[in-house]
């Protein structure tokens, strides 16, 4: 286990490195924004798979929280507050919000989760539309520097990634999945239900209104509300479900590909991409559940096997 | 002060039945097959559209295009039971509703998209030669494409109260709920059954869609607020009855008109939602536990 | 008639039969009796097509039942009256009634069926337009015989009809069962109430535990030991 853990703290620093050299070699700035976009949805992607991947609870909320902490920083950025102030005022909005509902929600079971939850973020999509329906444009305009932003968001995506391979891999994270995979016979064990749903929706609201807040740094103008539309949710949902839910690796494949997917086909004939991605969405959830993770190990597996029955000497064998 | 009450009244009246209508196929399909349907407001969206299309190609009447409406999504519902939900029926029951609430969510993606390729995003609306007209009695004004909706909406729950009351296959889809096992002894096979559920599900959401698009406006993006109001609908009306999705939609319409006047008119949405969530979350036997075990 | 030939039923990983074999001839009155948790409602479930064998044939008048949908066993004759009746509470006697003539062959002969039904259970007229939920246990059990008869069955299996049944009641039952035996339908009769069932049958099967431990025709098995201790005592 502690080997695994090296080997992933190494990668992740690898990463970090790799990532944080990027800009030396990329200049254009439509391709860091590109970048920035794919780390933006590896944040809300993993921090979705915490609670729905791990956990097994299908929050169709998640845009409720990327969208308060968007907003809380954004006004109180633009409100005069130095932006990392704002931004940890937002990821603070986001837990509160968590705080509130996660009790009564986490009351519902399975459909009735998945359908309150998306009742809740509707609610604050369409009020927020309504109390500040005006764009929100941003007074600095003039000294905007995309770099840092970059850097916020590769940040970010790395302390969301770490954050959750730690949490997955601690005694609590085998609550996570205990609950996930039989949360009745998880409680009869001692292990409590509620506490392990309720920090995993804090964790992944904590991360999605970071993203929220750094979403409205990086964003020069935008209508507030745009933060709360359900496709925050959806969409991250689907990338970690196709790389593979309730893996650290998964939401990150799966956000690589969407992007990757969408910049193919935009340059050839429009918005098929999400048609794409819904099927691809479909047929994991039909057919490889563990997505594209579970069928690339599949085809290691297979691979290996071939290539042990190569090696060894012609005598008869057994089984396999 | 009285005029608009009364008018505020009959536009609640008039909407909830439409609303009534929008809940019934999906409370129908999750009734009979547990599934979730949360496609239902893109299948509706798709019903707006085929009646849209109707009226411009062949100059329609828009309320004559319910049939054609009718036979197309008869269509599309049958095709994708037998794709998607049929391989789903023998799973075991949490894994069930966790992978059709899934599928669900992913076919309404696909949905939405498929329409906003064909359709574009604008919307579109249709207007009936009448379209501005209306009856007035003591006052309060009766639109008259509102009136004829509420007619149609009665017309459909009727039919379907009927249907399941007094032919035999309505038999076999009541006798399905209650006790899936038992039917199957009986003779009644029960993945027809299922299949018929769905096909009727979406062909009911269809019409809802004709009277969305002559009523308001249909786009591609219209899907998710429609499923909603279906479920607020299901949960206010109590799950098992068609009387109780008339109820629920009669209550949701007036609620929203109440709101309408009292508070502002930007807010109709927001009160479904709330008490939506205020009802799953107090109500004791949950959702839909209620009506038969 | 109906001839079960070492059948093996599994549910899930978890072995309920071994080795089952039974038959019922035309015109039998057969019991199947044993203790709670034997697997006799696994044999019936089996043989309507509920549960899959893993192992051996079902055959009923030759016609292998592995090649035959759930929702077609009725149509070969054969009807089943579950455990605690399942009638269809939400609905009326007369509607639970005609769905057990729901099977195309079967509603061509729906009033005539519903006549000879109401012959045997005339309560069952009176209370024709009542909701079935309402009906009192007895009353329940009698609906879930006449709605298992709608489809003029060759062979009616019947699971446990006297369960939970007052004694009079449980008497009653069983009169009725010889009478539609007599009429020429044969049966199949799953019982815990092992005296009375013995006293019935014409021959009996002993299910112990998944397999079949003992045979023999009604009064002979009433004599043997093992049944004489365990249950009669």
């Amino acid at each position: 286990m502690k080997r695994r853990r090296m080997l992933s703290l190494a990668l992740l620093a690898l990463a970090a490195i790799v990532l944080g050299c990027a800009p030396l070699v990329i200049t254009k700035d439509s391709s860091i924004s590109l970048l920035i976009l794919v780390l933006l949805y590896v944040t809300m992607a993993s921090s979705w798979n915490v609670l729905g991947g791990y956990t097994g609870q299908s929050n169709l909320g998640h845009a409720a929280f990327f969208g308060i902490g968007s907003l809380v920083t954004r006004l109180l950025w633009i409100g005069g507050w130095p932006f990392a102030a704002a931004l940890a005022a937002g990821g603070c909005a986001a837990i509160v919000l968590a705080a509130l509902i996660g009790i009564p929600a986490f009351k519902l079971r399975g459909v009735y989760f998945a359908i309150g939850t998306l009742a809740l973020a509707q609610i604050l999509n369409v009020t927020v539309g309504n109390l500040l329906p005006e764009m929100s444009y941003n007074p600095a305009i003039a000294g905007y520097e995309l770099l840092p932003r970059y850097y916020l968001f590769l940040a970010l995506a790395l302390v969301t990634v770490g954050a959750a391979h730690f949490l997955v891999n601690s005694r609590f994270g085998l609550g996570m999945k205990a609950v996930r995979e039989q949360e009745d016979a998880a409680e009869s064990l001692g292990v409590s239900g509620l506490k392990h749903k309720l920090l995993a929706l804090l964790v992944s609201a904590l991360f999605a209104g970071l993203a929220g807040g750094a979403f409205a740094y990086y964003h020069v103008s935008y209508y507030l509300n745009m933060t709360f539309s359900p496709l925050w949710t959806f969409d991250p949902m689907m990338m970690a479900y196709v790389g593979g839910a309730g893996t650290i690796v998964g939401p990150i494949v799966g956000s690589v590909f969407f992007v990757v997917v969408k910049e193919l086909l935009v340059l050839n004939v429009g918005e098929y991409h999400l048609m794409i991605f819904g099927t691809l969405f479909i047929l994991t959830v039909l057919f490889l559940p563990g997505g594209l993770v579970e069928a690339w190990q599949r085809l290691r597996r297979l691979s290996l096997r071939v290539l042990a029955s190569r090696k060894t000497d012609p005598l008869p064998q057994g089984g396999s | 002060m009285l005029e608009s009450v009364s008018q505020t009244l009959v536009f609640g009246i008039l909407v909830g039945a439409l609303y009534g209508l929008v809940a019934l196929g999906l409370s129908l399909v999750f009734g009979v097959t547990k599934f979730l349907n949360v496609a239902h407001g893109e299948l509706l969206m798709f019903g707006g559209y085929a009646s849209f299309w109707a009226v411009s190609l062949l100059g329609l009447d828009p309320f004559l295009t319910i049939p054609t409406t009718i036979l197309a999504l008869l269509a599309v519902g049958v095709i994708l039971y037998k794709l998607l939900f049929a391989r789903m029926v023998k799973l075991p029951e949490e894994t069930k509703i966790k992978n059709t609430l899934l599928v669900g969510f992913g076919l309404s993606v696909i949905l939405q998209n498929l329409a906003l390729r064909f359709w574009t995003a604008d919307d579109r609306g249709i207007t009936a030669a009448y379209s501005s007209q209306a009856l007035t009695i003591l006052g309060v004004r009766f639109p008259l494409v509102r009136l004829i909706s509420l007619g149609t909406a009665l017309v459909f729950l009727l039919a379907l109260h009927l249907f399941l009351r007094k032919t035999y296959t309505g038999k076999a889809i009541r006798a399905t709920v209650q006790d899936w096992e038992a039917a199957t002894l009986m003779g009644i096979d029960i993945h027809k059954v299922y299949l018929l559920a769905f096909a009727l599900g979406a062909a009911l959401a269809g019409v809802a869609g004709t009277l969305v698009a002559v009523n308001y406006s249909i786009e591609p993006s219209m899907g998710l607020n429609w499923t909603l109001k279906a479920l607020i609908v299901m949960v206010m009306g109590g799950l098992g009855s068609i009387t109780g999705t008339l109820v629920g939609g009669l209550a949701l319409g007036l609620t929203e008109s109440a709101t309408s006047l009292l508070l502002s008119n930007n807010y109709r949405e927001v009160v479904g939602l709330v008490l939506f969530l205020l009802i799953l979350v107090f109500r004791p036997q949950g959702l839909f536990g209620a009506k038969e075990n | 008639m109906l001839s079960l030939e070492s059948i093996d039923v599994f549910y899930d990983d978890l072995q309920a039969l071994w080795g089952v074999s039974l038959q019922v001839e035309e015109g039998e009155l057969v019991a199947l009796v044993g203790p709670n948790g034997a697997g006799k409602t696994t044999v019936l479930r089996a043989i309507s097509g509920l549960l899959a064998p893993a192992g051996g044939r079902i055959t009923f008048g030759g016609l292998d039942l592995a090649r035959v949908a759930a929702h077609k066993i009725v149509d070969q004759g054969i009807s089943q009256v579950p455990e605690s009746g399942r009638i269809f509470a939400g609905m009326t006697v007369l509607e639970n009634l005609e769905l057990g003539a729901f099977s195309a062959e079967a509603r061509k002969s729906k009033d005539r069926s519903l006549e000879w039904v109401f012959e045997i259970f005339p309560r069952m007229q009176e209370r024709m337009s009542q909701r079935a939920g309402t009906l009192s246990g007895g009353e329940r059990q009698m609906l879930a015989i006449g709605r298992a008869l709608m489809s003029k069955p060759k062979l009616l299996m019947l699971d446990e009809p006297s369960f939970g049944l007052a004694p009079i009641l449980v008497a009653h039952t069983f009169e009725m069962v010889k009478k539609i035996n007599q009429e020429g339908v044969s049966i199949l009769l799953v019982e815990q109430n092992v005296r009375a069932a013995l006293e019935l049958a014409d021959r009996a099967y002993l299910l112990e535990n998944g397999r079949i431990v003992g045979q023999g025709a009604g009064d002979d098995l009433l004599n043997y030991e093992s049944v004489r201790s365990a249950y009669l005592a």
